[in-house]
């Protein structure tokens, strides 16, 4: 297989876009790509484009992508993968350039969760994750959906929910300095502790917000590479994971499966361990998810998260900052947009960009778990070829 | 001659000293299944030839109320199923005219309860003393569910209650008075009358098991509006009651939104095994799956899979209380994830009989029927896990 590199990354601001709908929001992000790319490129040299859209707003989603976007002679495909769905669209398109059919290829990930009312939100999410006879009308909204874990994790390890708190401080003061975050201003252990309960054991400040959003990448072919770029960022693994997709088909409710099964692929296809992670941008939906998934992706040893964050080693300062974007906690999750712009901010962190930008990071990982908790995605970026 | 074999009661734990309120689950169907399980504590489920249940609260008009009730029983769907609008001498009624192998079921929602009796070969005689049937609609209730009332309770005790009694002509006064208040009954027993916890259809079956507290058998007077009905009893029946001592109701939230979608394919193809709580067996293997499911968990085998019983009690391994607002589902309300004893089987449910919050992970309780939601005018049922921690009940 060929080496894939990404040479261009952009993304609009996450954040309640009223004002625009998916069919602004695309262009937007694929522009700010586009201006990224150092030596400059045609639209035209785009030989096919992968779409992650989690839900349909205003209807099909490749149309949609291609039109907007004046692509009608390249195929475009749809990618749907629960909260897994932006890298798994980065999957795709890399095996798609690897291969050797496309030397040139567009990964958009793009959402418009605030398009629907607040009420009937609900139960539209409900349907694309809910077996409809059995767990649909229980009312498993999406936070009970991680809650479930939370609590078994919370009663069988030694994480308490102030651990949970410092979490959600970290990736707030970390989206202070992140232009495209949607909330910008800093909170303390304490109000998260005192913030009204959403679903116990998670409170207000433990939760994403719902965001709008998109975000693009160019990925393209080592043959082709010097035409964009002397700063490529290479994309050395990809993995996705799968798990039973039942909360009560899940024999252990303290790990994610599909993280595990998603970073071993991606690890090993990098060739890298997770001690040589130097950044992450990992799925802090709610922020247990955050801690248990640094025991899932190798960062710690099992039940290790606590006195992870406890010695603050995930902070901008620490040996293995998470969530310098601020995550999906801070800067917003759009799902389909939330793993492409995971990799966008890596992909100015191991150029040396960012706006939090670290000293000379080699390998960045993206990580998202989703749906039922049933599916993970992994990406390994590294500014060394191989 | 008609006996009663046994007779269960149910009462839900929300409520106050003026009567019990249904919980949000709770409707006259899993009322009447709850009642009608103590019933057949003992009894052998196969003797049970036809089920008469007795309610001016049925769920459904049309859309049909008798499936969930004979699996939430644990009763075959060849099993006759009356649905029955009536009060307490209608239920008095179908007691004593009943055939053998009839299990009567009544349930009312103002004030809550439920109560369910077994005739039989064998048990207590029962004996019907006579019936009138009079108009005099004090309250009523139509077409449109609202319930209007006239306001006039002497006219109800002089012309419609005492009136009814003189026409029974009975030759003793009765020990128990069903389908009115304390006060209404004292003034046709000698002494105190026995307390009953409900006035509509079921107060004629909580009135036969409250003998049990007199010790003796005797006279059964059950009264609805302008209309009476009586009868005998040998002894004092055997009874099964659950009734906890009452929780002050739920303070509950209550948000407005779309219907809640339902498939009713979904509906139909899961309805065996939510409403019996049967998971599917692995034909090869033996596996136990709920929901069924066409590949085993185990083994692998896509050959095939039966029904079989799973247990009614277990251990919470997990859960979780939703605060925020959902539409149409009353909050605060409790998920749980229940490891099912002695079977490898865990399942996600709702906790019922408890204030939202109050189960914690290693709790233990029992599998019971509830309205989990009501789907676009479909009421759905499945099992909730009632923490043993309800059972204690009583807040003051």
């Amino acid at each position: 297989m060929r080496r894939v590199a990404v040479v261009g990354a952009g993304m609009t601001q996450f954040k309640e876009h009223f004002d625009k709908g998916i069919k602004e929001l695309i262009p937007e992000a694929v522009a700010e790509m586009e201006a990224s790319v150092d030596k400059g490129f045609e639209r035209s040299q785009i030989e096919a484009a992968w779409f992650g859209e989690l839900t349909t707003s205003d209807g099909f989603p490749s149309g949609i992508l291609a039109d907007t976007l004046g692509l009608l002679d390249i195929p475009v495909t749809r990618v749907e993968n629960a909260c897994a769905t932006g890298n798994d669209a980065v999957r795709n398109a890399t095996f798609a350039v690897a291969s050797g059919a496309y030397d040139v290829v567009l990964v958009v990930g793009a959402d418009k969760v605030r398009e629907s009312s607040a009420r009937s939100t609900f139960w539209e999410w409900g349907a694309l994750t809910r077996d409809m006879a059995w767990d649909f009308p229980l009312g498993l909204v999406a936070p009970a959906n991680f809650a479930l874990h939370a609590a078994r994790y919370l009663h069988e390890s030694p994480a308490t929910r102030e651990h949970m708190a410092k979490v959600a401080v970290k990736n707030h003061r970390h989206a202070l300095t992140n232009p495209k975050a949607q909330m910008r201003f800093e909170i303390t252990v304490d109000q998260v502790l005192n913030a009204p309960t959403v679903v116990a054991p998670f409170g207000l400040y433990d939760c994403t917000p719902q965001s709008d959003g998109a975000a693009a990448l160019l990925v393209v072919s080592e043959d082709v590479v010097d035409r964009y770029t002397d700063k490529p960022v290479w994309v050395r693994g990809v993995g996705l994971g799968m798990d039973r997709v039942m909360h009560q088909h899940k024999s252990d409710l303290t790990t994610f499966p599909p993280t595990v099964r998603a970073a071993k692929a991606a690890y090993s296809m990098a060739g890298i361990e997770a001690s040589d992670i130097d950044v992450a941008e990992v799925h802090d939906c709610f922020t247990a998810v955050e801690l248990i998934s640094y025991e899932d992706l190798g960062f710690v040893e099992r039940f290790g998260a606590a006195d992870f964050v406890d010695k603050d080693e995930t902070t901008f300062e620490g040996s293995l900052p998470v969530n310098l974007s601020g995550g999906l906690k801070a800067k917003g999750h759009p799902p389909g947009a939330t793993g492409v712009s995971q990799c966008v901010e890596l992909f100015e962190q191991l150029r040396g960009d960012a706006h939090n930008q670290l000293d000379d990071p080699r390998y960045g990982l993206a990580h998202n778990i989703g749906g039922p908790t049933a599916v993970a995605a992994v990406t390994v970026l590294s500014s060394i070829k191989a | 001659m008609t006996a009663i074999v046994s007779i269960g009661t149910y009462l839900p734990t929300w409520g106050t000293a003026q009567g019990r309120v249904p919980g949000p689950d709770e409707d006259a169907v899993t009322l009447a299944v709850d009642a009608g399980r103590m019933a057949l504590t003992d009894v052998d489920a196969s003797t049970v030839r036809r089920v008469v249940f007795v309610s001016r609260d049925l769920p459904l008009f049309e859309g049909g109320n008798g499936a969930p009730l004979l699996a939430g029983l644990g009763l075959g769907e060849d099993i006759e199923i009356v649905e029955q609008i009536g009060g307490a001498p209608a239920v008095l009624d179908a007691i004593t005219g009943a055939a053998d192998g009839t299990l009567v079921v009544a349930a009312d929602l103002a004030p809550a309860g439920a109560a369910a009796a077994m005739v039989g070969a064998e048990g207590t005689q029962i004996t019907g003393l006579g019936r009138v049937v009079r108009s005099l609609p004090i309250q009523t209730r139509g077409r449109d569910g609202l319930v209007r009332n006239y306001q006039d309770p002497r006219l109800e005790s002089v012309v419609g209650h005492a009136s009814a009694v003189e026409r029974l002509a009975l030759a003793d006064k009765p020990d128990v008075v069903a389908g009115t208040s304390v006060k209404g009954a004292a003034a046709f027993v000698d002494g105190k009358p026995p307390v009953l916890p409900v006035t509509g259809a079921s107060s004629a079956i909580f009135a036969l098991a409250a003998l049990t507290e007199l010790g003796t058998g005797g006279t059964v007077l059950a009264l609805e509006q302008a209309s009476a009905s009586a009868a005998h009893v040998a002894d004092a029946p055997v009874v099964h009651r659950d009734e906890v001592p009452f929780q002050d109701p739920l303070r509950l939230t209550e948000t407005p939104g779309p219907d809640i979608a339902i498939s009713l394919a979904a509906y139909e193809r899961a309805f065996e095994s939510k409403v019996r709580w049967d998971a599917g067996a692995c034909d090869a293997c033996g596996t136990l799956a709920l929901p069924p499911r066409a590949r085993c968990l185990s083994c692998g085998s896509e050959s095939g899979w039966s029904y079989a019983p799973l247990p009614r009690s277990g251990e919470v391994y997990s859960g979780v209380t939703i605060h925020v607002p959902v539409p149409g589902l009353p909050t605060p309300y409790s998920l749980a994830i229940v490891s099912l004893d002695g079977v490898d089987v865990r399942a996600l449910v709702k906790v019922t009989g408890v204030a939202a919050g109050t189960t914690e992970i290693g709790d233990r309780g029992t599998m019971v029927l509830r309205r989990v939601a009501v789907r676009s005018g479909v009421p759905d049922y499945s099992y909730a896990l009632r923490p043993d921690a309800a059972l204690e009940g009583g807040t003051r």
